[in-house]
């Protein structure tokens, strides 16, 4: 790559995808969480998944803060964006009970992490 | 006295056929260099000795001439004609491994005329080749596949109009491990070659002239030889194959790692072919410093025990007193409870002749930690004087491959042909072609070369030491220029042990004194198994027998099979716990099996004969829910509340490096000094000795079964079988 090539795709302005600032993709998240917040009740009615509110609640709080990390505007948009499509999916019942409890993993074992397990599970 | 067969002393000796080691030329050796001479390979230039053959000068230069009789470390045979090549000013085309260079020769080796000679060589050996490839099992490395696609002529004139048929060729019996399908073979006699010169053995020839000849041993006989299994792979066609591999897979198909042998104390290196997760044949890989290209029978051919007797799940003695099968918690909660209840002093470790560095020292260090010092290996040697102290009191210190340069060989109660085959047969390679003597002091064995006997007393070696011998052996010791002293470490192990190897130091060191090249290293012990010299570098005592006194109440077994240690001597209540991979003499008496990896199945370190460190590769996977031996211990070491601090193979690498740096410099090996050291610490010891030398391992019979791969190997059996039956013959 030539140089000025290179200068050219390191100052490339890009296009947003939603939001143009920090705070209107802030908005945009907390808007989708709120909408998550407010259906919860409903899904758990709709779906007959044996949890409760409270902890449909926790879990989405915990899938949220587990992109905390990420700064790009962008791609904070377009998790936003997952994010509602996932929610009109349970919304308009598209999704089976199934679909909702993978958000649990009620079937995923840990993964051994010490010697000992590791050496006991026979993946060491 | 005529060492060589009568062909290679005919045969014209070029200077540079002695494998061209720079490392082992020492100081009297340089000789003043002949005036090169030039010659043009394809008009490209060379300079080469004279008496180098155009064959080696083409090599020279890249160009490779094809060849079938040619092999570089036999004598050269010259009637395949495969190599011929056109010379200029030669109104014939001549052969490129026969004949040696002239000063300005000009050789073609791609003009018309050689590629026509090539051609009609080629069809001339199809002629009588039968078109057995899809059935044979050299098909895919075979010589004669590969050069006649790549030399020979496009179509055949072959019509058998007559329908008289192609020569055929009874096959021979030559025993168990080699498959004759004499018709496919095309008379390179590489294979009597390598028997009369390298495994000593003059049983093969040829009878009948033109299409009548044939190659084989006169009468039906087996091929009675512990390098047997180097002619399958030294046969460029599929005439000589593997018995026990045959028809079981194609080259193609089988992975290739690379790997060490562990069942003689030399680590030949070897190449594991595996498929679906089994091992199913072990080729020889080439390490000039160890074993060149050829590969002892037990290292090639055991194989097939590593897929029987297997320890495939942790085993626990339950209340009738059989092994039953458990689950890996429970037998290692069981074997940490024991470890835990056991006081220090009553704790014992006993390591075996397979088990590796890595475990070597995982297990020390367990012991250690639990408050003990009683690890040793089932081998003995003397602790007294210097002990294990000096390294190179315990190692062989000439090295493999300076054997060669060496101009006499002194034997001291060791059958080295049984013991280390491959560097009997350098010795004897040396006898042949470097007017090597060769002197024994133990049992009159055969070692396939001539050799002074001087008797199998050890009071000779102390005669020889204190100069007080007036045996011929005694006089050509004190004339050599380079002599080598080997003495076989079975015979520390009585009580004349610390004795014997003080007074074969203080010979070792007065041969030593007299030399003019001072780098030049006389003393060696040959030690007999793999694990051994590992196992005295990380500082394990070598002998059971003081520790059993001590009526240990729990012994730890790595691998321990070699019957040193036996229920009747251990205590009633003794818990024993077996670490291993076969179930062979350890396991028998253990409460406790704990299932190991074979060499094939882990990768690890051993360290051979010399202090080379070497390491095999994982080839297969260990069966069932067999762990690599280190990580059991490491698991077992957790459960007991002694963590050992290392969690991969690294880490225990760098406490391996901890101990001695020399255990993880692989391919290495450390010169070691310290012998004038070791014979004064020992001048106490030298006390008369009176005993006789003996060695266990006299016959061919009893070399093929010595550790748990090969007693548990179906082959190894039956080449017992077939010697003793080839003794019992006439012939």
């Amino acid at each position: 790559m030539s140089a000025r090539q290179a200068i050219k795709v390191g100052t490339k302005t890009v296009k947003p995808v939603l939001s143009s600032s920090h705070a209107e993709a802030r908005n945009r998240v907390l808007s989708l969480y709120k909408a998550w917040y407010r259906q919860i009740p409903y899904i758990v009615k709709d779906y007959d998944i044996p949890k409760s509110e409270a902890q449909c609640r926790e879990k989405l709080k915990e899938l949220f803060i587990k992109n905390k990390h990420v700064t790009d505007i962008r791609v904070i948009d377009m998790l936003v964006i997952k994010g509602q499509m996932e929610l009109k999916e349970s919304v308009n019942i598209w999704k089976q009970k199934g679909h909702i409890m993978a958000y649990f993993k009620p079937t995923e074992e840990p993964k051994p992490k010490n010697f000992l397990s590791k050496f006991f599970s026979g993946n060491e | 006295m005529l060492r060589q067969p009568l062909s290679r002393a005919l045969a014209l000796t070029s200077p540079v056929r002695a494998a061209p080691l720079t490392a082992r030329r020492f100081a009297d050796q340089v000789q003043a260099q002949p005036e090169k001479v030039e010659v043009f390979i394809d008009d490209q230039p060379v300079h080469v000795v004279p008496g180098t053959t155009v064959l080696q000068a083409a090599a020279q230069v890249g160009v490779e001439i094809p060849r079938f009789c040619y092999h570089e470390r036999l004598a050269v045979a010259g009637n395949c004609r495969m190599c011929l090549v056109e010379v200029e000013k030669s109104p014939k085309p001549v052969a490129a491994c026969a004949m040696p260079v002239m000063k300005g020769m000009r050789v073609k080796t791609n003009s018309d005329l050689t590629r026509k000679a090539r051609e009609g060589v080629m069809e001339f050996l199809l002629v009588n080749h039968p078109l057995d490839c899809p059935i044979c099992d050299q098909g895919g490395e075979c010589d004669l596949q590969d050069q006649s696609m790549a030399f020979g002529s496009d179509k055949s004139r072959f019509t058998d109009i007559h329908f008289s048929g192609k020569r055929a060729v009874e096959d021979k019996d030559v025993g168990p491990l080699i498959k004759t399908i004499m018709t496919r073979c095309i008379h390179c006699t590489r294979c009597i070659r390598f028997a009369s010169e390298v495994a000593g053995v003059d049983d093969f020839g040829t009878t009948g002239r033109g299409t009548d000849m044939q190659v084989g041993t006169y009468v039906e006989k087996m091929f009675l030889s512990e390098l047997s299994g180097n002619i399958i792979d030294l046969c460029p066609v599929g005439a000589l194959t593997s018995k026990p591999y045959s028809f079981a897979a194609r080259p193609w198909e089988t992975r290739r790692v690379d790997s060490v042998d562990v069942l003689d104390p030399l680590g030949s290196n070897i190449v594991v072919a595996t498929r679906t997760n089994e091992v199913l044949r072990i080729l020889p890989r080439t390490n000039e410093e160890i074993n060149e290209e050829w590969l002892a029978d037990k290292s090639r051919f055991a194989c097939d025990g590593l897929k029987r007797q297997r320890l495939v799940s942790p085993m626990l003695v339950d209340s009738r007193g059989n092994l039953t099968p458990v689950d890996w918690e429970d037998a290692i909660v069981a074997t940490a409870r024991a470890l835990r209840d056991c006081p220090p002093d009553k704790l014992l470790a006993v390591a075996g002749d397979l088990a590796d560095a890595e475990s070597l020292v995982a297990l020390k260090d367990l012991v250690n930690k639990l408050g003990s010092e009683n690890t040793c290996t089932e081998q003995y040697f003397p602790l007294e004087g210097a002990g294990i102290d000096l390294r190179s009191s315990y190692l062989l210190n000439t090295k493999i491959a300076n054997v060669e340069d060496a101009d006499f060989v002194l034997l001291i109660g060791t059958n080295v042909r049984f013991e280390a085959p491959l560097l009997n047969a350098r010795i004897r390679k040396s006898f042949i072609h470097k007017e090597t003597d060769v002197a024994l002091v133990g049992p009159k064995v055969d070692l396939t070369y001539e050799y002074m006997h001087a008797g199998d007393s050890a009071s000779i070696v102390k005669d020889l030491a204190t100069g007080t011998s007036s045996h011929a052996v005694a006089r050509r010791l004190e004339q050599a220029k380079r002599p080598v002293v080997i003495l076989g470490a079975e015979q520390l192990r009585g009580p004349e042990g610390a004795a014997l190897l003080a007074y074969t130091q203080q010979l070792a060191l007065k041969l030593h004194d007299k030399l003019a090249d001072k780098s030049w290293k006389v003393l060696n012990v040959l030690q007999r198994t793999a694990s051994q010299v590992a196992a005295l570098d990380i500082g394990y005592k070598p002998g059971v027998g003081g520790a059993l006194q001590g009526g240990p109440r729990v012994v730890y077994l790595l691998g321990a099979d070699s019957g040193v240690v036996t229920r009747e001597a251990l205590p009633k209540d003794a818990f024993v716990i077996y670490q291993g991979h076969h179930g062979d003499v350890g396991a028998q008496i253990a409460d406790v099996v704990l299932p190991g990896a074979a060499y094939t199945e882990k990768r690890a370190t051993y360290v051979n004969a010399e202090g080379r460190a070497q390491q095999t590769l994982l080839a297969v996977s260990p069966p069932g829910k067999a762990r690599d031996d280190w990580k059991i211990i490491r698991a077992l070491s957790e459960v007991v509340g002694e963590r050992l601090p290392y969690d991969n193979l690294d880490e225990v690498r760098a406490r391996m490096s901890e101990i001695s740096p020399a255990l993880v410099a692989y391919g290495d090996v450390q010169d070691n000094n310290y012998f004038a050291q070791a014979t004064a610490l020992a001048q106490s010891l030298q006390k008369p000795l009176s005993g006789k030398l003996d060695v266990k391992l006299k016959q061919l019979e009893d070399y093929f079964m010595t550790d748990p791969i090969s007693r548990a190997s179906p082959t190894m059996a039956k080449c017992i079988q077939a010697v003793i039956k080839q003794k019992q013959s006439p012939y």
